[in-house]
């Protein structure tokens, strides 16, 4: 079953599940965004130029930072190759995007993250399926029985793993009760996110260690996970002090 | 729930995240993938030992010490022919720095007779060998043409481009990571 899929989306083809989770995303998200005071086209606009944000930004920093290597053929500027990216670059791009719009639009920061918050749940699930057929973000080996087979070991399937935490998350945020004040659900999917990010990470084959072992990206979620709480804590001490 | 007990329940659980982060280190470097063969980033380059065009034999293993590119493509497939003069042209820049391009044919679904007049069309100078019995494309576990995986001096995956065709700035990022 998991070969089936895997030689179904091996890479390229896995980024039309990135794609059509991004499009499922969206539609849950605009089922709800009138509820944070953004209208479908609103959203659409906001998702649009983030994503607009994202391409762009990811290309340009990339080019910046091999500034030499595009000097001599600059119309690879526009090569459709996607290796040609800063993932990191393009994401705080599209983010500066869609700030800028959302202020233009005098959109509400907390309700715009509450309204965009289907879309990333699912965009997690997108991305894990994504992991599964490419073979990435794989396990440490082990002797369990639901290992599965991949890069020449029986492995924890840590992409399942992941599968299954985004699935419940955005089951969690979907069936979540009326809010109880604007960028709630959005740190409660964070904090989810993060926890489940923690958790799972031990099960990995391919962390970044650092400090002598540690796993960068537990360190990561936990100071995420840190965040989120202190930040849900003050908006509802906030609230309360308003009520 | 009040202000206290919420702040204790958070404080209980980055204390259990700490300790998981401390019962999760890898000290002994265990989960790293880099003594296990297979064609992932991170891992060792599955080896082999294939004869060119030209009738010598090459051991991938004979190569540590040279960043390496291993280009998996046929003469039929439009974006490998596509990216082979890109490659040619890096190949020429960096091979005097270290860098090999090992172009592998497969030719258990090409055919060998198309070959010749393939590398003379492109002015192909790196060596071409041939994936006769498609023991490559196994080891390797081919899914689409063109594959490539650059290699690291130490014989590490270092990036895995599946399709193409692969730009010339691509070619030289990659290989200039490499012979960093």
């Amino acid at each position: 079953m998991i070969e089936i899929f895997r030689a179904l989306f091996a890479p390229p083809r896995d980024l039309i599940l990135l794609i059509a989770a991004l499009w499922i995303g969206l539609a849950f998200a605009e089922k709800r965004s009138e509820q944070y005071g953004i209208s479908k086209e609103r959203l659409n606009n906001l998702v649009f130029y983030s994503l607009f944000g994202y391409l762009i930004g990811g290309r340009a920093l990339f080019a910046l930072a091999n500034y030499s290597a595009f000097v001599g053929s600059p119309l690879s500027l526009f090569s459709l190759n996607i290796d040609l990216f800063d993932s990191f670059g393009g994401i705080v791009t599209g983010i500066l995007v869609g700030i800028v719009y959302g202020k233009r639009q005098n959109l509400s920061f907390w309700n715009a993250l509450d309204a965009l918050t289907p879309i990333s749940a699912f965009l997690a699930i997108g991305i894990h399926l994504s992991h599964l057929a490419a073979g990435t973000a794989f396990g440490a080996p082990t002797s369990l029985p639901w290992g599965i087979d991949l890069w020449s070991a029986t492995r924890h399937p840590t992409q399942i793993y992941a599968l299954i935490a985004s699935l419940v998350i955005f089951g969690l945020i979907w069936f979540r009760k009326p809010e109880l004040f604007p960028g709630a659900l959005f740190l409660y999917f964070t904090a989810l996110s993060a926890g489940a990010h923690l958790f799972l990470e031990a099960f990995r084959g391919d962390s970044a260690l650092i400090l002598d072992g540690f796993r960068r990206a537990q360190i990561v979620a936990w100071l995420t996970l840190a965040a989120t709480l202190i930040a849900y804590d003050r908006l509802l001490t906030h609230k309360g002090e308003n009520e | 729930m009040r202000a206290t007990p919420r702040r204790f329940i958070y404080a209980i659980l980055l204390t259990l995240g700490l300790g998981w982060i401390f019962l999760s280190v890898d000290k002994n470097n265990a989960s790293h993938p880099r003594t296990i063969t297979a064609p992932q980033t991170g891992f060792l380059a599955p080896d082999f030992s294939l004869q060119t065009t030209s009738g010598a034999t090459i051991r991938l293993s004979d190569l540590r010490g040279r960043a390496a590119l291993i280009n998996l493509w046929a003469t039929w497939c439009p974006p490998c022919r596509a990216e082979m003069p890109a490659i040619e042209k890096i190949y020429n820049e960096y091979k005097d720095q270290g860098f090999i391009v090992l172009a592998i044919n497969m030719t258990y679904q090409d055919k060998i007779s198309d070959i010749p007049p393939f590398i003379q069309k492109y002015n192909l100078t790196f060596p071409i060998l041939l994936d006769e019995t498609a023991v490559i494309g196994s080891a390797y576990q081919l899914r689409s043409l063109p594959s490539s995986f650059f290699i690291t001096r130490e014989g590490i995956i270092n990036e895995v481009v599946i399709g193409g065709p692969m730009a010339e700035v691509l070619l030289r990022t990659r290989v200039e990571a490499l012979l960093k």
